[in-house]
């Protein structure tokens, strides 16, 4: 199926026919004036002058918090699995990308993870091109890029008067045939356009030099950095909370009685309880080892394990770090 | 008041000579981070390094988060013969000060392996203020100009001027010590300190909604919480090797961001800042969601100042109301919450009103 195109003023009206098949999210202005994936929503304004969302949209496949059993009376049932459909529109290619990345994680294992699965095909992501990209941001030095579709069903890109649809899976091909009558044919001036701005976008990210840290940590266990790191970090969640790929997690039961539930929770490599064992032991004592878990899980072990960093350079971490930490300058000088 | 750049090069001066000096191990001070509009914690231990220091109006962290790390306890003989503890310079504000006052009173820093280097504080910008004063425009550089203003060049290479005084940090604003009130080493000319009033201001402010209306404030700014623990850690009061909120034998509250647990979370640490918390702001710059726990923390701080009359940290020799007792303390809190006149004002009627029988 080819490239469809929609007006800007057609947007809602095609967010609207989306939501009679499922629930559908989309960028929308908060109470402080933030713009964040907003939903399920009716009607109203779609904000499309965003550079990302704060919070990465991972907690739609990997709820921060996820019953997986009910307990009654002593006897364990299976949560009921969503039927309705969730489509998610506006999501930033980097962070499309970083949902492709937990699908190796988790629908790529043996056995794949019930729970994420059932999100995950219930779910269809409109991503939309990066048009205005921030100096944090460094998704062409990991792989990915301002028009990446990796990861979305379809590929939004923002044009003067109108968006270009770009199907990247069945799934958005469905979706688009769906949306037939609302939808024209795009025009070789509209696909020329998307591939500029793109492009343009493209030009303004400024490369990091890293394509070599996953040789360097290979032999920078022993690094000194490590130490300064950790000696800065404060030891809380924001990194890997905010992260679009961080996906490691706890699993406790809450039961009362027989009444309860046994529920998935984020976890975090910087927290001391990480891995701290029943004995009391923590082979992750210091802030220290715990970054180096941090950047090791996503750049050394990740390539060894699913052939792709697990970073999508959105630079959430680099943002929001209350320490100031800048991850692009460890990857920079680690083992070199 | 001085301006920044001469504070800079005093600061870099100062450390670089008590390095070379040995009178102290590691210098704590800020440096440039790699965007705009705030700076990143440095670890100074070569004299050579000082010119790295940067002293501007980004410099809002409270360096005293990481002093109860370098004084940590040794685990036992050993690691005592192995490691003495180290001597530490650091550069602080009014509110660091008021912080280290604070772990000294508390036993969780040695005074004697302190050298404090003390600027008055002019007030520490806020980023969020400072990125929403310029309309979420993408921000390539920034710095201070004659005025104690802020320069920030955005995306289109426009230069624009901001208001210090419109982009402080509330905890800045509110603030009635900027003057360090603990200090080894005065850099610059003094401030005098007064007390705004703008604390008890908001306090009346967001106190004079009614119930219903402040527990859905609450419940709003709460719900948006995601558990990452960031106040916790950015906070140089909450220093517990075991905290409450981590133990999972028993496991009082549970990892996850239900709105059940994230109110016992928030609830927990204002609880343990009363008579504690200095007012440093270092919780609401911290997180990510923009939840000002200072909120709860502005309220029962002033509530023990009316109570006891004391100001965390601002004075070394007195006695923190947590470690004292006197036989007439007031305790009207400790009434049956029944019997307690609504709305209560430790001030009012209430002091009269309640006593626990």
């Amino acid at each position: 199926m080819t490239e469809k195109r929609i007006s800007h003023t057609d947007l809602e009206g095609l967010l609207g026919r989306l939501g009679e098949r499922g629930d559908v999210f989309a960028p929308g202005k908060d109470e402080g004036g933030d713009v964040v994936l907003m939903g399920p929503r009716h009607d109203g304004p779609v904000a499309l002058d965003y550079r990302n969302f704060r919070l990465s949209p991972k907690a739609f496949l990997l709820p921060q918090n996820q019953t997986l059993i009910r307990f009654e009376d002593g006897k364990a049932q299976e949560p009921s699995v969503p039927d309705r459909e969730t489509f998610l529109f506006g999501v930033r290619p980097c962070d499309a990308r970083a949902m492709s990345a937990l699908d190796k994680v988790f629908l790529e294992a043996d056995p794949p993870d019930p729970y994420y699965a059932q999100l995950r095909a219930k779910t269809a992501v409109i991503a939309l091109a990066c048009t205005q990209p921030v100096s944090s941001c460094f998704c062409t030095s990991v792989g990915g890029g301002p028009g990446d579709g990796a990861g979305a069903d379809v590929l939004a890109v923002e044009l003067e008067s109108e968006l270009l649809l770009r199907p990247r899976t069945a799934k958005g091909e469905e979706v688009l045939a769906f949306l037939g009558d609302l939808l024209t044919e795009a025009t070789p001036a509209a696909v020329k356009e998307a591939d500029e701005r793109i492009r343009a976008a493209e030009d303004r990210i400024a490369p990091v030099k890293i394509d070599d840290s996953v040789q360097r940590l290979g032999h920078a266990y022993d690094s000194p950095l490590w130490e300064a790191a950790g000696q800065k970090c404060l030891g809380c969640g924001i990194c890997s909370f905010l992260c679009p790929t961080c996906h490691c997690f706890d699993i406790t039961d809450e039961v009362r009685g027989g009444t309860g539930r046994r529920v998935r929770t984020w976890d975090c490599c910087a927290f001391p309880l990480f891995t701290l064992h029943a004995s009391g032991h923590n082979p992750r004592p210091t802030p220290k080892e715990r970054w180096r878990q941090r950047v090791m899980h996503k750049f050394r072990y990740a390539v060894e394990n699913f052939e792709q960093v697990f970073c999508v350079g959105c630079g959430r971490c680099v943002r929001n770090c209350p320490a100031g930490m800048d991850l692009r300058t460890l990857l920079k000088t680690i083992g070199a | 008041m001085t301006a920044s750049h001469e504070i800079e090069t005093l600061l870099r001066e100062t450390a670089e000579k008590l390095l070379r000096e040995k009178k102290v191990n590691l210098f704590l001070g800020y440096e440039k981070a790699s965007l705009p509009f705030r700076t990143a914690p440095l670890f100074l231990t070569a004299p050579e390094d000082a010119q790295r220091l940067a002293w501007n109006p980004f410099c809002s962290a409270n360096l005293a988060v990481y002093l109860p790390r370098l004084f940590k306890a040794p685990a036992d003989a050993r690691e005592a013969a192995l490691a003495a503890p180290p001597t530490v310079g650091m550069v602080l504000k009014g509110c660091d000060a008021r912080s280290v006052v604070a772990l000294i009173q508390e036993r969780q820093l040695q005074r004697e392996k302190l050298v404090l280097v003390g600027v008055a504080c002019p007030g520490m910008v806020d980023m969020l203020k400072a990125q929403r004063a310029v309309r979420g425009c993408e921000v390539l550089g920034a710095g201070e100009d004659a005025q104690g203003n802020v320069r920030a060049v955005v995306e289109d290479g426009t230069e624009v001027t901001l208001r210090r005084a419109e982009i402080l940090a509330d905890a800045c604003q509110e603030c009635r010590t900027p003057m360090p009130s603990i200090r080894d080493i005065m850099l610059g000319t003094a401030v005098e300190n007064k007390d705004t009033g703008v604390a008890r201001q908001r306090t009346a402010e967001f106190g004079s909604k009614p119930l219903d209306a402040r527990w859905a404030c609450f419940q709003a700014m709460l719900s948006k919480c995601i558990r990452c623990n960031a106040c916790r850690q950015a906070c140089p009061m909450c220093y517990c090797k075991d905290c409450l909120l981590d133990q999972t034998r028993p496991k009082w509250v549970s990892a996850g961001s239900d709105i059940s647990d994230v109110t016992i979370y928030h609830l927990v640490r204002a609880f343990h800042m009363a008579g504690r918390c200095t007012q440093c702001g270092a919780c609401a710059r911290a997180c990510p969601v923009g939840i000002d726990a200072r909120l709860l923390a502005r309220k029962l701080s002033q509530e023990v100042e009316d109570l006891y009359g004391y100001r965390p940290g601002e004075g070394i020799e007195a006695t923190p109301p947590l470690s004292t007792f006197a036989m007439d303390d007031p305790q009207e809190f400790l009434t049956e919450p029944s019997l307690i006149p609504a709305p209560y004002h430790p001030a009012g009627e209430a002091q009269q009103g309640g006593r626990a029988q």
